[in-house]
């Protein structure tokens, strides 16, 4: 059986919101500066998590614990503070590449936008902070959705079910998201990473 | 499009979704078939799931967080009181 906050505020104290901060504050925090690395920002993020929850609290069904749903708000402010950083550094240059998928095949389905070679060690690319500033500059060039749907699966590791619970939208309809958004990226991290990281080793 | 046969942007799109889901038997066959034909499919799925390996190692490197960052007493009794103020 599901409870409501209203039911059992009383005789739960992790739904007593002065409790919170005592209980939750520090591992959100930390949560929140791993991903963001400015510790006023993540305190302004787990403070918006908090009045969000506590916003939010009658919708809370108790299907999880007090914990994973506050952090799972969290995600979602990280994912969108992310999103709105990026895209205030973001010029037009992304404008180049093909906002739909048709644009990348011929009309008998071919590839039209060939995928290049990467003679890339991933292992290497992952040690050089700049590659990830350059997928989150290409992550805030993808339509909102698009964009979020990308982040929540591969950067926070959402299954198709919690994607489609938290953007309110069908599997089908994730999965289209999901190939847009990496259609997109591949051939941005092409042209904005791997092209010039080949033309600054040559 | 052949029944039979897949092209590219077919190719591209279920290896995508193969991600995401389990793909019937016959499809992950037909799309196994074209990748052994064309190079640029093949370099496609690498990469997606090259761009996945490196999200990935992106998320467990910050799932695991210091556990001597902790909120300041200041940052403590700020977020208390916005909590309080905002409580009905």
């Amino acid at each position: 059986m599901t409870q409501t906050a209203e039911n059992f505020s009383v005789a739960d104290p992790d739904l007593d919101p002065e409790t919170w901060v005592d209980r939750y504050g520090d591992y959100l925090y930390r949560f929140a500066v791993a991903r963001i690395k400015d510790q006023a920002v993540a305190e302004d993020l787990v403070q918006e998590t908090f009045l969000a929850a506590l916003r939010g609290r009658k919708s809370f069904k108790g299907r999880s614990t007090v914990k994973t749903w506050l952090s799972a708000i969290l995600k979602h402010k990280i994912v969108d503070y992310l999103r709105k950083k990026y895209r205030e550094q973001t010029t037009s240059d992304t404008d180049t590449i093909t906002d739909t998928v048709d644009g990348f095949f011929h009309k008998n389905g071919s590839w039209k936008i060939r995928p290049e070679q990467w003679n890339l060690d991933p292992s290497k690319i992952y040690e050089q902070r700049e590659f990830m500033d350059t997928l989150f500059k290409c992550l805030a060039e993808l339509p909102d959705r698009q964009s979020k749907a990308f982040m929540l699966r591969e950067l926070e590791g959402y299954s198709t079910k919690e994607i489609c619970n938290a953007l309110g939208i069908s599997p089908t309809n994730s999965w289209v998201m999901l190939y847009r958004a990496r259609m997109f990226l591949r051939r941005c991290l092409e042209i904005f990473w791997f092209n010039k990281t080949k033309e600054e080793n040559s | 499009m052949s029944h039979w046969m897949f092209n590219c942007k077919e190719v591209s799109r279920r290896v995508s979704e193969s991600m995401d889901r389990n793909l019937p038997l016959y499809h992950r066959m037909l799309i196994w078939m074209h990748l052994l034909m064309c190079k640029y499919c093949t370099r496609f799925r690498r990469q997606v799931k090259m761009l996945r390996e490196l999200c990935t190692s992106h998320r467990l490197d910050e799932n695991s967080p210091d556990p001597d960052v902790t909120l300041s007493s200041d940052a403590c009794g700020r977020i208390r009181e916005a909590l309080k103020s905002s409580s009905p």
